[in-house]
């Protein structure tokens, strides 16, 4: 459907905050899903884009959608130029959501660079999920540099701790996310902790690393180049640990984009 | 009498279905997929995803790639094989009264014989469309349609296994299209649709590597759509089986293009990623088209092309 952009700022270099506004049919995407975005105007780019979703609101007046997203190629630097007024194609909200625990202890939230956008999503949903009960939301952040940490604020709103790491040392731990969390990893081996991971694939395949032979629920959320984002093209497969020998692939866009960790064969 | 709209109702081979949209093989998956987005009982027919005998993987990420005004597609043909398609996916597709139509595709000549015998025999299809667009293994990879022989071949075995309407996919990537058109309808082929994707490449240039695992890739969009054109005028004039346009038909002035210029039908293929309900908006605007011109019948306006533009 269309979407009337309602805001589309640059909010640090390279990011920008997308809010659009949407039919009140529109339904509520579940923290993992993600829409399909589009200029209506244009067959040059073709494709829409996947983005997972940072906010939604419905409300007595209207319902909008936000994104937040890191300017990466055409697609994305295209989105950025349009205006408050501009129409876009919304389409979904697609895809596997994360499995939500109303019970768990201790909630874990790793987050890589626009990672970040999906993860407070779900950060939020847990929030009003466990307000009546003392569970802690904690939340590794890593970017490359300080102000590359996006959306860090709204973190902390959400988050009882958020521990950051940074590449060169501008912000926090001087390294590696996945490293800085390594270092904690013992807090978290229990059952009722529960670990929720998006970023670049380098991060997950580190974390899978980290996680093998652990008992604790992991899932992450895995990005991929998609063409129709319903299950239909096959463009966006992910290989399977258990491919019965030949390989059992995974549709990122139906199948997932939401996996249990352990299910991914990193090749 | 007809108080509804024009008649949309075309006949391609003897399978006669009732608008002249089907959906493109390897766009619109076994259906279900589309379900929760359009109409699907609309569809003139829907060409399901290709099926081989046994069961394949496809091809490494990443298998697609845009490019401008188009995408690559690398995928690899990845399908569970016939027995699976018969058993898990026929009874689905079959429950909205559409026409399906199988896509076959092969390795050996043997391949495509086994599939068809096995797809007549489950009666659940109601017309066989043969990808000649993949390697004949026996030949040295050689593409089955880009060899008038191979082409006669395949398509001589399959007519002589099946009563099912047989429509013969053909590649673009030859030096005459026409050439195998012909070939194919002398082999007894019941109609021809065209075109596949034709084959091309993208570099990334910072990592100087190919932005497909496969390094090359089915090439589709409205890129394409002027090559398809061409192709599909140039082919309805050489044969009298009918032919059923596809390359990049984003809309219906697209669609009223191929079917202007001899197409009996056209295939949705790309569209369908973009926008889900591109294939009921198409049959809409078809019909808004043909009332806007007092066309009674879709036949009437199929092949009407007039080349020279007298009537300009």
């Amino acid at each position: 459907m269309n979407g009337k952009i309602v805001r589309n700022e640059q909010i640090s270099a390279g990011h920008f905050l997308l809010r659009v506004k949407l039919a009140e049919s529109f339904k509520t995407p579940m923290p993992g899903q993600f829409v399909m975005m589009r200029d209506p105007g244009r067959i040059d780019p073709l494709l829409g884009r996947p983005f997972g979703v940072y906010g939604f609101e419905r409300s007595q007046e209207e319902v909008t959608v936000e994104i937040l997203y890191k300017v990466v190629g055409k697609g994305t630097l295209l989105l950025s130029k349009l205006r408050e007024g501009d129409f876009v194609v919304v389409l979904g909200p697609y895809g596997r959501a994360f499995d939500t625990h109303p019970e768990a202890g201790k909630v874990v939230f790793i987050c890589g660079g626009i990672g970040v956008a999906p993860i407070t999503y779900l950060a939020e949903h847990y929030r009003s999920l466990t307000a009546a009960r003392d569970a802690e939301l904690i939340c590794y952040y890593g970017a490359s540099k300080a102000e590359n940490l996006v959306g860090i604020k709204e973190l902390k709103r959400i988050c009882g701790r958020v521990i950051t790491s940074t590449d060169d040392g501008s912000h926090g731990f001087q390294g590696l996310i996945t490293e800085r969390f390594s270092a904690d990893i013992s807090l978290y081996d229990t059952g009722s902790s529960k670990i929720y991971a998006c970023g670049p694939r380098s991060m997950l395949k580190e974390l899978s690393e980290l996680m093998a032979g652990s008992s604790v629920f992991c899932q992450i959320l895995m990005e991929e180049r998609m063409a129709c984002g319903v299950g239909a093209c096959l463009g966006c497969t992910v290989l399977l640990k258990d491919g019965g020998g030949r390989g059992e692939r995974a549709r990122v866009c139906v199948d997932g984009p939401v996996f249990d960790i352990g299910d991914i064969h990193w090749g | 009498m007809k108080n509804a709209g024009p008649e949309m109702q075309v006949d391609i081979g003897g399978l006669i279905i009732k608008n002249p949209v089907m959906t493109a093989s390897g766009t619109f998956g076994y259906g279900s997929e589309y379900v929760p987005y359009l109409d699907i009982t609309r569809l003139g027919a829907i060409i399901a995803k290709g099926v081989s005998l046994e069961p394949r993987a496809g091809n490494k990420p990443p298998r697609i790639m845009e490019t401008p005004c188009g995408m690559l597609n690398a995928i690899g043909l990845e399908n569970p094989g016939v027995h699976v398609f018969i058993k898990e996916k026929l009874p689905f597709l079959r429950q909205f009264s559409v026409p399906v139509i199988a896509n076959v595709f092969g390795e050996t000549i043997d391949d495509f014989k086994r599939v068809t015998e096995l797809l007549s025999e489950s009666k659940g299809v109601d017309g066989l469309e043969i990808n000649i667009s993949c390697p004949n293994v026996k030949k040295g990879g050689t593409i089955f349609g880009s060899d008038p022989d191979m082409a006669l071949a395949v398509t001589r075995e399959v007519k002589r296994l099946t009563d099912l309407p047989v429509i013969i996919k053909l590649t673009p990537n030859v030096t005459d299209i026409c050439l195998i058109a012909e070939t194919v309808e002398e082999g007894g082929a019941d109609a021809v649709s065209l075109i596949n994707t034709l084959t091309g490449m993208s570099v990334d240039i910072e990592r100087r590597i190919p932005h497909l695992a496969n390094v090359t890739g089915g090439l589709s969009g409205p890129a394409v759509k002027p090559i398809a054109l061409r192709m599909v005028w140039q082919v309805a004039k050489r044969v009298k089986i009918p032919v059923i346009g596809i390359g990049g038909i984003m809309n219906a002035s697209d669609a009223l293009e191929f079917l202007i210029v001899g197409a009996r039908a056209v295939q949705i293929g790309t569209a369908n990623f973009i926008n889900p309900s591109a294939t009921t908006d198409i049959i809409d605007g078809i019909e808004d088209y043909l009332k806007r011109h007092n066309i009674d019948d879709i036949n009437d306006l199929i092949g009407t092309f007039d080349e020279e533009g007298k009537a300009c």
